[in-house]
């Protein structure tokens, strides 16, 4: 059934919407994707992003969870949809490095709060979610049904 | 219910006296990290309108110029080439400047949208180092700054040595350093560009002998429409982007930049980055493998 769908490998900092049936692939560490879908347009879009929030130095991009959130948000409405018919799916924010490395551990952690936190802010609904956890994942996400499929990755990413 | 005993009751209060507190210590967390987050949207914000006034005058001159030049060659004698040429030159480095300078505006543009990817093809290094450089030689002229290239690879096929990484993302990387330089050098003197693979890295420097950059400047570089108004032949040229996009780019291909340089001794800026890889764990270039199977977890 995949061979209907256009592709989409989506690349960290980039995210990715549209109202075409792709299927958009990504693999995450301690990164996180937050997939959101349209229940009544039926269409959605993936973002992944590295850090939980932007440092204000560097270019603004998506690479920033504060920033790829709500550009995410911001591409779905350009699109037509309603907040309301908005739903959300977060994956992803393991520890794949060892702690006790100084305070850069648990990125996986903030930038899953990240996420909970705007996404309770906006209203919008976390129907699912595979989070934290030591190992990395694939995921699948069908931008026309919402339906994510995910594995977890057997070595470790980075 | 009801029949608690005084010690217990002592100690759910006390339980949740704890938990209160905690709940406070997480509330004072996130609202620091929110004045933080809006303090910086703040400052950016202010240095965004700045930039608006740097990228008008980056785009707008260079087109007065060539608008001016070119209804000048219009007037012009027919007989005399000479002046023709002379203006044709300046037409050409000012359309170079600005066609470059967009360039940058877009990537920058497309890094803020997410739309940034690699687009990995096997490159000819010599060859891009050599057609960065040379695009620069008309403004190098003018200014009597020479360079000297080190290309200090040597296997590969034939002279030539391949590398899969992006091109045109390292042709803005390697461009972007070029113009910093010329742009901070003295009169005659000369920029250096080193390329060579360090552990199956592709490294590139470029130093001049500039200005310098002090050391506490070092760190404030590469943050976006940041300027440091010490540019001898161009006092108010620049955006302030290119270094911040120079490290986007980076980012994308997973490389590194790295500053050495003292204030009135010039500065050598360095590139790493690695041969990009045809798979992604599990994902094949083009992404059009099926790696899924029935064990997957649907959501």
């Amino acid at each position: 059934m995949e061979k209907n769908y256009l592709q989409h490998f989506l690349y960290p900092s980039s995210l990715f919407v549209s109202r075409e049936p792709y299927v958009i692939k990504t693999i995450l560490g301690s990164c996180v994707a937050v997939c959101l879908w349209d229940k009544k347009l039926k269409f959605g879009g993936v973002n992944h992003y590295m850090l939980p929030n932007w440092n204000g130095n560097d270019l603004a991009s998506p690479k920033y969870g504060n920033i790829a959130i709500d550009k995410l948000l911001e591409r779905m409405l350009g699109l037509g949809s309603n907040i309301k018919d908005i739903q959300a799916k977060i994956f992803g924010g393991g520890e794949l490095l060892e702690r006790g490395t100084g305070n850069s551990t648990l990125i996986g952690e903030r930038n899953i709060r990240v996420a909970r936190l705007m996404l309770e802010e906006r209203n919008i609904q976390i129907i699912a979610s595979s989070t934290g956890g030591r190992r990395g994942r694939k995921i699948l996400f069908f931008s026309d049904t919402g339906e994510v499929r995910h594995k977890f990755l057997e070595k470790k990413v980075y | 219910m009801g029949n608690l005993t005084d010690r217990q009751l002592l100690k759910e209060l006390k339980l949740r006296l704890e938990e209160k507190k905690k709940v406070e210590v997480e509330f004072t967390e996130l609202s620091k990290d929110f004045q933080g987050v809006t303090k910086k949207l703040k400052e950016s914000e202010a240095l965004k309108s700045h930039f608006i006034s740097n990228i008008t005058n980056e785009i707008v001159n260079p087109f007065t110029s060539i608008l001016g030049l070119s209804k000048a060659i219009l007037s012009v004698e027919k007989n005399d080439w000479k002046k023709v040429v002379s203006m044709v030159a300046l037409i050409h480095s000012e359309a170079f400047n600005l066609d470059y300078q967009l360039r940058n505006i877009f990537v920058a543009a497309k890094v803020e949208a997410g739309e940034i990817a690699p687009n990995i093809t096997k490159v000819n290094i010599r060859s891009l180092v050599q057609t960065v450089i040379d695009s620069f030689s008309i403004i190098s002229r003018k200014m009597g700054v020479e360079f000297d290239i080190q290309f200090n690879i040597d296997h590969g096929f034939g002279k030539n040595f391949y590398f899969k990484t992006d091109s045109e993302k390292l042709k803005l990387i390697l461009s972007n350093l070029i113009n910093n330089a010329l742009k901070y050098s003295y009169k005659d003197s000369k920029v250096i560009v080193k390329v060579w693979l360090d552990d199956d890295e592709l490294c590139a420097s470029v130093q001049d002998f500039g200005t310098g950059i002090s050391e506490k400047n070092q760190k404030i570089i590469f943050e976006r429409f940041k300027r440091l108004d010490s540019g001898i032949n161009s006092i108010n040229r620049g955006h302030g982007l290119g270094l911040s996009i120079t490290k986007s780019l980076l980012d994308v291909l997973g490389g590194n930049i790295e500053i050495d340089s003292q204030k009135g001794e010039g500065s050598t800026f360095t590139v790493s980055m690695p041969e990009a890889q045809n798979i992604v764990d599990g994902f094949s270039g083009d992404g059009n493998d099926i790696f899924f199977d029935d064990e997957d977890e649907i959501f």
